[in-house]
């Protein structure tokens, strides 16, 4: 089923258009409220507020502008406030555990071995970027969106999108340098 | 080339957005600078890593949390709507409009920083308001009066030299 019809399915009340939607999103937008905040509880909790105002904003959407982008630009806004309001920077994120983000590895032991351990340092890292730097690596390096898409979610022109992904990239950079330098 | 200005051209230069001329001094660059060297093998380290980021599933509670969403929502409006419908009739919106604009107007004088001397200001001028008006008042209660004088001395002066006739033949 086409993602507009979906959409006035479930205007129209439609909960098996609704479950559609959430089968088509959640996991999307629950992963981008976990890379952000860092706790799973957290995530969780912010995903379903997402989703209500979803819910609640679902009559205003405008049919010719491109959903995705319009419910990431509604998460992101909301992560944001909410980060602000509450400050989760101060709180820890959860440990990076391989056996709840399970991914196969696909090079040797030894590639495996460092990717995880980059893996693992880019997650701690993350808490120690702004709430609109860590957004902007959320979108274009973890979630993989275009430089466009990006900049239409964060409603940016698309320079400041590149300079701010490669500021932000810089960022983690060197906090990775940091945590490498103290470990070895 | 400086290491600032190759940090500004690092993501376009990993991503091949570089024209082939910039691209041969970042590489010029790179060949004489360790530390530019460094941050572009840790930052293609660190690309590599996370355009490989395993995904967390969503726990099945929140699916069906999220799932019961329209219906928790249904159930809401039902509770709320009947005590609470009439004040969202379209019909109060000028009667909300007043009250925001009064109670921005008194939040402004009761919290503004300033706010002890504007209520000052606003008694003085209140105070100098209503003595002005009852000086009105007073000097038009002093007016009436001499008005009423002025009449009687005219009155009499008319009769004193005879122009009311009615008067004069009374007398």
């Amino acid at each position: 089923m086409e993602l507009d019809t979906v959409i006035r399915e479930c205007l129209a009340g439609s909960q098996g258009a609704w479950k559609t939607l959430m089968d088509t999103f959640a996991k999307r937008i629950f992963n981008m409220a976990y890379q952000f905040c860092g706790s799973r509880q957290e995530a969780e909790d912010r995903t379903q507020d997402v989703f209500l105002k979803l819910h609640g904003a679902l009559p205003k959407y405008d049919f010719g502008k491109n959903f995705t982008a319009w419910l990431l630009t509604l998460a992101k806004n909301h992560l944001i406030d909410e980060y602000r309001r509450t400050k989760w920077e101060k709180t820890q994120r959860d440990e990076f555990d391989d056996r709840v983000l399970a991914q196969p590895a696909h090079d040797g032991p030894e590639t495996s071995l460092v990717e995880k351990e980059t893996k693992a340092l880019v997650w701690e890292g993350l808490n120690r970027l702004s709430a609109d730097m860590r957004m902007v690596i959320i979108l274009r390096d973890l979630q993989g969106k275009s430089y466009e898409e990006v900049a239409e979610i964060l409603s940016l022109p698309l320079g400041t999108v590149k300079s701010r992904v490669n500021r932000a990239r810089i960022q983690l950079a060197q906090v990775l340098r940091e945590y490498r330098g103290g470990t070895s | 080339m400086t290491c600032q200005r190759f940090e500004e051209l690092l993501s376009a230069y990993l991503e091949g957005e570089l024209a082939a001329a910039e691209k041969a001094v970042v590489d010029a660059h790179l060949a004489t600078c360790p530390d530019c060297a460094a941050l572009l093998a840790l930052m293609k380290d660190m690309t590599g890593a996370m355009a490989a980021f395993p995904e967390a599933e969503p726990s099945p509670a929140l699916l069906s949390r999220l799932y019961a969403i329209p219906a928790a929502k249904r159930e809401k409006r039902k509770f709320f709507r009947p005590a609470f419908d009439w004040l969202t009739r379209p019909a109060l919106q000028p009667v909300y409009a007043a009250f925001t604009v009064l109670f921005i107007a008194l939040s402004f004088v009761l919290f503004h920083p300033e706010g002890r001397g504007i209520r000052k200001q606003i008694n003085v001028k209140f105070h100098r308001g209503v003595g002005t008006v009852e000086k009105l008042y007073a000097e038009a209660g002093s007016i009436k009066g001499e008005i009423g004088a002025l009449t009687g001395n005219v009155v009499k002066s008319f009769n004193s030299l005879g122009l009311l006739g009615g008067d004069e033949k009374k007398q």
